[in-house]
This record gives structure tokens, sequence and C-alpha cells, in this order.
């Protein structure tokens, strides 16, 4: 196992450098820097030697190989450098996002978990019912709706109409309420139809209709069916958290959450490269991270996969 | 059924105390008068000098300049006085300070004033400039600033939000905490969420109406309807057409008031590649008015990039005229194809219209393009994330659509010389013009108010009647407020004023 674990953290130091690599010729080569996206900030013109002024004083006129060795050797000691934009250590700002967006992502999976494992499983028992339909047709909307629609129609009708929680919400608890329920409604839709298939892949195998026949008790069945199912359902959450962990932009920025994903769409739209490279360095480490938990926890689940 | 009885019992109980935990005030009049305002931008820092940040602290009425422009885009006198003194060589400034005091009870000295210049110059690029400038403090009172040419603009400059003056020596958070000379003084910040400001209890101009207000950071437009509609927020300003239509029906709850302000939506016509008559029949086709109804009054209808009430906004424009366009075209030797469009050797009359998603210049495109269409110039609208770092840098277009504050503090200069000069990033598109070039020097250093206004509209006349570009809009300044709130510079065609003494809840 930690010969395993070791390889994979070595994957994981090829995979930094080519993601930040990218991400830096990417956003070298797109239109536009941040001494621009900073001074025309407001739609006032300016001078050709103020913009020039402006790119020297933040290094930007610099060949592409100075700026990219600049930055990678001062990750390399841990130096994610500072935001353009504010002048924050570029850690601070990650780590200041991560803590909410980790808050945000914990709470709207374990709400969704606790809606979809229990629905996913009726449904499938009870397949081709009424209750399988409307179960179903539920979380076809609830996956389909995009996620600013949700947000604004639970703000209208949560705080305009009902008047229960405020639109402009603190980060405490009832601050939670609102992004967190607008991330889990299309998660939980997605979740129940996605484990409902597996769970019924798992009914349809000859074993479980060998062990009714033989009169096994409903819940010994059930209970082989979930475990069965437990490496598929788990791939599937490992993902979710892997894209829920990046932050949701939308929701976080419509329900004004500082999460990551909103401090990343800033950073690109103000061209904040250390920003957005500390952000790529973050994502990439979190879904080596995230596949690599999900598959140690298959030879948990699986002792067949320890052998191999 | 107990267990149903049960859930139902503790879900009414979970709503009772979500309600009861609603925020939902009105303002009632026991109520303190603390303003809640939304903005759709917020700076990490308060630091005045930085970047824009002095736009928006002086929104939040914490700091001021030592002038400012008022409603009706005259320059007012404000840390200084009306009493300034230019020399007879037009070069060398002399102030006087009104008996300003800091939040701290600290006096406005001139020594501070031209401190505060020197921490401008060096901070913010935008302002180097200054650095050519003398500036002495002669005692505490009266500074003088000597340029090195004569600098008829020195006024307008001094309106600029940026150069805010701060208490060098007594701040210690320049981010956080700026001690300034508003009438609110900073009583909590986080970054780019909200910024609370409470009344300066020492301000030295008048009584300060508001006991404090929370600025929150609202960048959706949808959060902001819904935010004002639940009673979060009790104003902001840049409304969406949609959510105007929304408050135009509840004229009891809300007052909505729109103003022409000073963001410009223009296009530029580049002469490289079309002809003096093709030039002359966009311009002819391009309905104006069409395009500020279909935007829903959030923009007025321009002729020049000024507001037409200003002294300097005094130009015309030929009436759309989609006969004489399409005659002017067939003068150029076009002939109607079969397809709709004119052709020319074979070749077919197209434009690409290039444009960035911002300002509404989206859906100016296309309606540029019907409206092009419809005389028969094929139109091909071209959406670029960036016009900064594309079309605007390199002048590879044929219409290019831009977004700029044309009027800065109510003087031409600015948006003249940015747009019409030889100099400027779109003399690309071909407009030079020697007359042109000396009317804008004439301008540059022309003292007199009046002739300037002159000069400008003469300027801008003739770049309209060279149909090197075509001004399309002013973006209208449109405040929605509820709660009796009155004064958030809602009748100030400018973007960086907000609250001050004067704002008021009722």
């Amino acid at each position: 196992m930690g010969k395993y674990i070791g390889k994979r953290m070595i994957h994981l130091v090829w995979i930094m450098f080519a993601v930040s690599f990218l991400t830096f010729l990417l956003m070298y080569l797109s239109p536009g820097d941040a001494a621009m996206k900073k001074l025309y900030a407001q739609g006032v013109e300016v001078s050709e030697e103020v913009l020039e002024a402006t790119r020297k004083s933040m290094g930007l006129d610099r060949p592409f190989l100075v700026q990219y060795g600049d930055w990678a050797l001062k990750a390399l000691r841990f130096d994610l450098g500072t935001s353009f934009r504010d002048n924050t250590p570029v850690s601070a700002k990650i780590l200041k996002g991560l803590r909410y967006t980790s808050v945000l992502t914990l709470s709207s999976l374990i709400l969704s978990l606790l809606i979809s494992l229990p629905l996913a499983l009726i449904t499938a028992l009870k397949k081709d019912t009424l209750l399988d339909d409307i179960v179903r047709f539920f979380s076809f909307i609830g996956n389909s709706l995009p996620n600013f629609l949700i947000s604004v129609l639970l703000m209208y009708f949560l705080c305009v109409k009902a008047k229960l929680l405020p639109v402009v919400a603190d980060k405490s608890f009832r601050g939670l309420i609102m992004p967190c329920t607008a991330l889990s409604i299309p998660l939980t839709g997605r979740f129940i139809r996605q484990f409902r298939a597996e769970i019924l892949e798992q009914l349809s195998k000859p074993f479980i209709t060998g062990a009714q026949t033989r009169g096994v008790k409903k819940r010994y069945i059930l209970g082989n069916v979930l475990h069965n199912s437990a490496i598929p359902i788990l791939t599937i959450v490992g993902l979710s958290v892997g894209t829920l962990l990046g932050g949701s932009v939308v929701i976080e920025t419509i329900f004004r959450w500082p999460g990551l994903g909103k401090m990343a769409m800033d950073a690109i739209t103000y061209r904040d490269y250390p920003v957005i490279q500390g952000f790529v360095l973050f994502t990439s480490t979190v879904y080596v991270v995230i596949n690599l938990v999900t598959d140690i926890s298959y030879r948990i689940v699986d002792p067949r996969l320890r052998e191999q | 059924m107990k267990k149903t009885l049960s859930i139902l019992v503790v879900l009414c109980l979970l709503l009772s105390v979500f309600a009861g935990c609603s925020s939902g005030g009105n303002g009632g009049s026991s109520e303190p008068k603390w303003l809640k305002m939304a903005v759709s931008f917020m700076y990490p820092s308060l630091d005045v000098h930085k970047d824009y940040n002095g736009w928006y602290t002086s929104i939040y009425g914490i700091s001021e300049t030592l002038f400012r422009v008022d409603d009706d885009m005259s320059i007012k006198p404000l840390l200084a006085t009306e009493n300034y003194i230019v020399s007879d060589d037009g070069l060398t400034w002399t102030f006087e300070l009104a008996d300003a005091k800091f939040s701290n009870g600290n006096p406005v000295t001139a020594e501070m004033v031209v401190r505060n210049l020197q921490r401008l110059a060096e901070v913010n690029e935008r302002f180097a400039y200054l650095k050519e400038f003398t500036l002495i403090a002669a005692d505490d009172k009266y500074f003088s600033i000597t340029t090195k040419d004569i600098y008829p603009t020195l006024l307008t400059d001094l309106t600029s939000p940026e150069m805010g003056i701060m208490d060098l020596d007594a701040t210690e958070d320049f981010d956080n905490a700026p001690v300034c000379t508003g009438p609110f003084v900073v009583k909590s910040m986080v970054p780019e969420e909200t910024v609370e400001v409470e009344r300066n209890t020492a301000y030295w101009n008048g009584d300060v109406k508001l006991e404090g207000a929370t600025f929150i950071y609202l960048a959706d437009d949808e959060a902001k309807l819904n935010a004002m509609q639940a009673g979060d927020v009790y104003a902001y300003n840049s409304v969406t057409a949609a959510a105007k239509a929304i408050y135009e029906a509840d004229p009891k709850t809300y007052n909505l008031t729109v103003i022409p302000a000073t963001r410009l939506q223009f296009y530029v016509l580049n002469k490289n590649n079309l002809s003096d008559n093709v030039r002359a029949a966009i311009n002819l086709t391009v309905d104006n008015d069409k395009i500020a109804e279909y935007l829903g009054g959030t923009v007025s209808a321009a002729v020049g990039p000024f507001n037409p009430a200003a002294p300097y906004g005094q130009v015309t424009k030929p009436a759309v005229d989609t006969v004489k366009a399409k005659e002017l075209i067939e003068a150029d030797g076009y002939t109607m194809g079969d397809d709709g469009f004119y052709q020319k050797d074979g070749k077919t009359l197209e434009v690409r219209i290039h444009y960035y998603k911002a300002r509404s210049l989206d859906s100016i495109a296309v309606l540029m393009q019907e409206q092009l269409q419809d005389i028969g110039i094929k139109a091909t609208p071209i959406a670029v994330e960036d016009a900064d770092s594309t079309y605007a840098a390199t002048g590879d277009y044929d219409i290019a659509l831009y977004c700029m504050i044309a009027d800065k503090a109510g003087d031409p200069y600015f948006a003249i010389n940015s747009l019409f000069r030889e100099a400027s990033r779109w003399a690309k598109a071909g407009f030079a013009n020697d007359e042109c070039e000396a009317l804008i020097n004439e301008l540059e250093f022309e003292t007199d108010v009046a002739k300037r206004a002159e000069l400008a509209n003469r300027i801008v006349q003739m770049v309209i009647d060279d149909n090197a570009f075509g001004f399309v809009g002013l973006f209208n300044k449109t405040t929605v407020t509820s709660h009796g709130v009155t004064g958030v510079a809602e009748n100030c065609p400018f973007d960086f004023y907000g609250i001050d003494a004067d704002t008021d809840m009722n």
C-alpha cells in the first residue's frame, strides 16, 4: 500500500508541473493582462505610457520563461506569491476560500446523501411504481435545473415571498442554508438517478434471484446489494467532492459565499496570475488526493483488490 | 400518524424560528437611520490613493477632495475654498484651504495636502504626472501647484476621487481604516463583502443625518433585485431594464431616478476598410433612438460623446435616413444582389462589428446588424472577451464597439484627447485630421471655459461630419431607493459619489 501511495505522489509532482506550466502559458497567450484589467477597471482610458509603466511595476514586461521560472522557484519554496489585486498572500486567500468551500461542500454532500441514498434504495425496490415515477420526475427536474435558476427561485420564494431567510446572508448557519440547498438540489437529483441505477443493476444479478428463491431475509439481501454498490457509489461521491471543492462559481457569487470558485473566477477576470496558479496547484492536488483516497477505499471495501 | 404529526410540529417550529430571525425590517421611525446599500463593485482596500479605491471611499462618504463636481457638472470647492489664484503666466495655482478637519480632529494642513498628492503620484501610475508638478506648502492654509505648461484642467483633476485627502500621520492601516475628512468613518470592513461606516461625530462641514451605512457587495443583478424586494437593501444604482420595470410597477414602495450619465457607448468606423460613402451610410442607418428604446431606458440616445445639456455637448448629426444611405452606397458603384445585399465586382458589401460582452454592447451589435442588413449591408458581429488587448489595440475591425467614461469631471478634454488624437489607439482606424489635431492642441491649453466648450463642439462636429465615429448612447444612471432614502447621489451623473452628510431616511 505504501509503495502504491508513493508512486501516486510522484505522479502528483509531474501533474502539478504540467498543469501549472500549461496554465501559465495559456494565461500568457490569452488577450489582456493584469495591468490592463487594473487600469481599465472603471472604463477610464489611459495612455500607453501609463500602461507600460504599470506592466513594468507588476513584472509583466518580462519574457514568459522568466516569469514562469520566477513563479515556479518560489512555489518550490512553498511561496505562492501575492495577489496582484490586493497584495494578500495567495496561500492565505486559498485557505480562506477553502474554509468556506469545505463547509459548503460537506454540508451539501451530507444533505444530498441523506436524501438520495434512501430514495434511491426505495425507488429501486419499488421500481415502476407511482412513487418511483414521482421521485424520478423530481430528480430529473432537479438535475436539469441550472444552478443560477435554482438560486434565484430559492431567493424569490424563501427570502422575498416567505421572508424566512435574508437575501444578504452572513457566514453563519442561516447564511449557509440557501447556498447549501441550491447546491444540493441538482446533486441530489443526480445522486438519486445514479445510485438507483447501480442498485437496480445489483438487484438484477443472479445471486440475488438465487438468494430470494432460497428465502434469504430481505435485509441480508439488501446488505449485500448495498455492499456491492458501494464501489460505484464511492466513485460518484469521490468525483463530486473533487468538483465541489473546486468551488461553485455561480452559487458563491449569487449568495456572496467567499469560496474557492468565486476566488478563482475573480482571479481569471482580473488576470491575477499568482492566484490562478495557486488555485490550479491546489485543485490538481485535490483531484489526485481524492482519486487516491477513492482508490484506497476500494481496497478497503473490496478485499480482492488488495492483492492486485 | 403520531410520527407525521410530530414531524409537522417540528417543521412549524423551525419555520417560526427562521421567520422570527428574518431581518425584513423596514427602518421604522424608532430605528436608527442606518442605510443598507448594495454596490456592484468593491475593492479589497480602502487606501484612497491606490487603484480606483478612491471612487469607493468617496461613495462610502469616507474621503473628500479639494474640489468636487456638482450635480450640474460645475466644479465646487470642498476642502479648498473658491479663493484660488492663477499666476499671470498661467503656470502657478495657489489654493486656500477651508477650515476642514480630519475625523480625528486634526486640521487639514497645506503640508498634509501636498504630501497626499506626492503619495498619490508614487502609488498610482495614472497620477504619476503629478511628479512633474512643483508642489509647495506656503503655510498651514495655502499651497501652490506649479505646472510645466499651462494646465487648464487642473481643477478637474483635483476633483478626481483618488485625490482624496488622508491624515497620513494618523492612519495606521491604509487598507482598512484610513483617517479622512468625510462625513463617515470606517466601522468595519470585510474585503469584497461589506463595508460599514458610521457617522463622523467631528465632521467639519455640518450635521450628518445618517447614523451610518452598510455597503453590501452584490455582483449579481438578480440578487440585488431580490435583496431590494426583501428589504435587505434600501438603495442601489445600475438598475437593469428588467428590474426597472418591476420597480416602476410599484411606485409606492420604490423611488426610481433616471438621469443621463457619463458612460458612452460608441463605435469607430475604420476608414482603412470602409469608404466615405459606406461610413456615411452606416451612420445614416444606425438608429440610436430605437437602440435606446430596446435597451429599456437604461441608456439615452446620444448625438455626440457628451451630455447634450453640457455646453460642450452642442453638436448635431443627420437624422436617420435609410433612403439616402442606399443612394450613397449605390453612388459608390454597389448594386443590390439577389441575396438582398449590395455587391460590387462580385463581392458582397460586408462589415465586421467587433464588440465585447459588457455594457449592453452585445445587444447593440445585434441591433446594428439588423439595421444594416435591412438596407443591404451584410454585418457580422464578432465577440471578443477583451477589447483592450484585441481589436482596440490592433485596429483590425470594420466597426469597433466600445464603452468608456467620456466625461470624467465636467470637462471635454479627457474624452477628446483619448479618442480623437493622432496618438490615440483609435487613430489606427484612420481618423487623422491636422485641423482637428490643432484644435485639440488649442483645447489642451485653453483656460477660458466658454472657449473650451466652443473648441470641443468644433472638434466633435468635425469627427461626426467625417463619419469617423458613431455615438450610440449615454448610459443612464438609474438609482432605486426605498424606505424614504434620499441623497445617495441619485441626481449626480458621476459614478464616484454616494452618501454624504445630507443623505437621509424618512
